[in-house]
């Protein structure tokens, strides 16, 4: 269905807390593109992405797994000639594709960070062993035998915890959180 | 028939909101849409709506949320009846498993989840409406 | 002089994984005359780039944390880079944001707790680069002739850009080394991220990263790579094994903490800076400070 609302719109709706300038300020400049350092393994850069937002390119948008590839290190954010907060942006998209359940399906980023909230949301804390093991199936063999290696090599160096720890206080701590996200058990 | 009421729906998602407006518009209700809880905050405070039909998940998290308990806990917008629309429960079925908890921030509010159909839809406005009418004259 | 006082959050990574450098934390902060009381059943701050995710969550947590040490009536420090900056960002937006502060409150009561943005946080590097004359002065063991690469990582200075702090050309964590003795190189990529939130998403993104690192320190002549976080640490230290196999590479760089580098320069003998416990040994510059230690 038509709308008058722009794609780039949307997406300043959708950062409307964040402060930064929109993304329709952009010049093209290619400085965050240039600065990032993730940038060889994106498939679209962040000075590509931005003109696709602009653009209204939002299926496409959706699809981009550039912003899960981003380390959130603010190299672009705060270099950006024009204060548009790239970083806050792609946060911003992440969140938007996993409720719009739009993100491609063997990205391993949203499935972290489910495990990973989970996990804070259960003990308050966040065991790395449970962490990381959960994980091992979605790397490949050779992977899979390195990130062993390593924990084995943290756990020989006393490195890594038996027992996840849990805050004290965690009755409250559950019922502080439902009070943000209200969903019932 | 008393005057044209009027409504307000602020939701992110434009399809959608368009969408609910038109079920609406067709049955005669006066719609305004904003896209973003600061401008549906703003939107609330120019002008005087019967009710309120409210997105949860919006801009850094369930901002829905935050505007619902803003209005109730001002005098000035206890009694506008709020009707939640969510698809929360989808969203979020990630984090955790279970319903949509109905928040009870204002006097008379509902909730529905996503996808909505248009007649429960209008049922659910036009009972909202009277009811928070039925309590006004008390 | 008085005593400084703060509430210290050591984060998930510093109960176990990142041991070595809590230890060497509580020891040089007795040396310098500082107390930091760890905050009494603290939560994870949700540093990871995922947890973004759902930004009133995140600030949910972060405040949880603020609330606790606001009621200590003591500034907040963490050791983490990514802890620092989740709870800073969280503090600054909290301060500025009534409607933000007003509904992250009504989380907060269900821990009988309250944030009103009374306190400031720090991270840990900072508090002790404030006082580099009492630094200077505590290092009677100087670690001459070790040749350190700072490495700041990330989330340490950014985003803070608007807050008239130099986020482009820092010098303190060079300033603390040549404090305690050591000689801190030009290391060139010492604000470029490390990738350490990428290497279970993007493993071959996050190992390039490091390698890119690994390459530039010894390109600068370094002995020792420092860091001040335990993410950074990790990802630099204990991945080299990965970097070789992937690239053919052969790196051995030591990765320390600059608080068990600080630890070594006032006399502190190494265990108790849980040195030991790191994959790659020391190198002859800090193992000699290390017998010097000892004797003390
Ligand atoms: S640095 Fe800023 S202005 Fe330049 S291309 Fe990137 S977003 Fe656009
Ligand atoms: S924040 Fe993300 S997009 Fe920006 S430079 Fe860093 S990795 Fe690249
Ligand atoms: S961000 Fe990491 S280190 Fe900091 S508290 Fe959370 S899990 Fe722990
Ligand atoms: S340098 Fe690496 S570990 Fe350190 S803060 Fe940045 S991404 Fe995190």
């Amino acid at each position: 269905m038509a709308t008058t609302v722009t794609f780039s719109q949307e997406i300043g709706n959708l950062l409307h807390a964040a402060g930064g300038t929109p993304v329709s300020a952009c010049m093209q400049c290619g400085t965050c593109s240039g600065t990032c350092p993730v940038g060889d393994f994106m498939d679209v850069r962040p000075q590509r992405l931005i003109r696709m937002i602009d653009a209204g390119f939002k299926d496409k948008v959706m699809a981009t797994r550039a912003f899960w590839y981003c380390a959130s290190c603010y190299q672009c954010t705060v270099r950006c000639p024009r204060g548009i907060d790239i970083a806050e942006l792609m946060y911003g998209l992440k969140r938007y594709t996993i409720w719009k359940n739009q993100y491609p399906e063997d990205l391993i980023g949203p499935a972290f960070s489910e495990t990973f909230v989970k996990n804070i949301v259960r003990t308050g804390r966040s065991y790395e062993p449970v962490l990381a093991t959960s994980y091992f199936f979605t790397l490949g063999l050779k992977e899979m035998l390195s990130e062993a290696q390593n924990a084995t090599m943290l756990m020989l160096k006393g490195r890594l915890p038996v027992l996840p720890a849990r805050i004290k206080r965690l009755e409250n701590f559950k019922r502080m959180i439902k009070r943000i996200i209200p969903i019932g058990d | 028939m008393s005057e044209q009421k009027q409504l307000l729906i602020i939701d992110d998602d434009p399809d959608f909101a368009e969408g609910i407006k038109s079920i609406l518009v067709k049955a005669k209700y006066k719609v305004d849409m904003a896209h973003n809880p600061k401008d549906g905050w703003a939107a609330l405070e120019k002008n005087k709506y019967d009710l309120l039909l409210l997105d949860v998940m919006m801009g850094r998290g369930a901002e829905g949320i935050m505007i619902a308990r803003k209005l109730g806990k001002d005098a000035k917008f206890r009694e506008l009846p709020v009707l939640i629309i969510t698809s929360i429960r989808e969203q979020m079925a990630f984090l955790f498993p279970g319903g949509a908890v109905h928040p009870n921030f204002v006097d008379v509010d509902e909730l529905i989840e996503k996808p909505v159909e248009p007649k429960l839809l209008l049922d659910k406005v036009s009972a909202l409406i009277k009811s928070s009418e039925a309590k006004k004259k008390k | 002089m008085t005593k400084k006082t703060f509430a210290y959050f050591p984060g998930c990574s510093l109960e176990k994984m990142a041991e070595s450098y809590h230890l060497s934390t509580v020891e040089i902060a007795r040396v310098m005359g500082m107390e930091l009381k760890e905050l009494e059943d603290w939560n994870c701050c949700g540093a990871t780039a995922y947890f973004h995710v759902d930004e009133l969550l995140a600030h949910t947590l972060c405040a949880r944390n603020l609330a606790m040490a606001e009621k200590e009536g003591l500034d907040l420090v963490a050791p983490c880079s990514g802890c620092y900056k989740n709870m800073h960002a969280c503090n600054a937006h909290l301060k500025k944001d009534h409607d933000l502060a007003d509904h992250i409150n009504f989380a907060l009561e269900e821990d009988n707790l309250r944030y009103d943005g009374k306190i400031k946080v720090h991270h840990l590097i900072e508090v002790f680069s404030e006082d580099l004359k009492e630094v200077k002065a505590k290092a009677t063991n100087p670690l001459t002739g070790l040749k350190v690469a700072p490495y700041y990582g990330c989330q340490i200075l950014r985003p803070r850009k608007f807050e008239h702090e130099n986020v482009e050309e820092p010098r303190y964590f060079e300033d603390l080394m040549t404090a305690i003795g050591a000689t801190p190189v030009d290391f060139l990529l010492r604000l470029r991220c490390c990738g350490a939130a990428l290497i279970i998403t993007n493993r071959q993104a996050a190992l390039s990263m490091v390698r890119n690192l690994l390459q530039n320190a010894l390109d600068s002549g370094a002995d020792v790579i420092a860091t001040a976080c335990p993410l950074c640490q990790v990802n630099l230290e204990c991945y080299q094994d990965q970097v070789n196999a992937e690239f053919g590479t052969k790196y051995s760089v030591p990765v320390f903490y600059f608080t068990q580098l600080m630890g070594l320069s006032m006399g502190i003998p190494a265990k108790r800076l849980g040195i030991g416990t790191e994959f790659l040994s020391p190198p002859a510059a800090m193992l000699a400070a290390c017998r010097k230690a000892a004797a003390v």
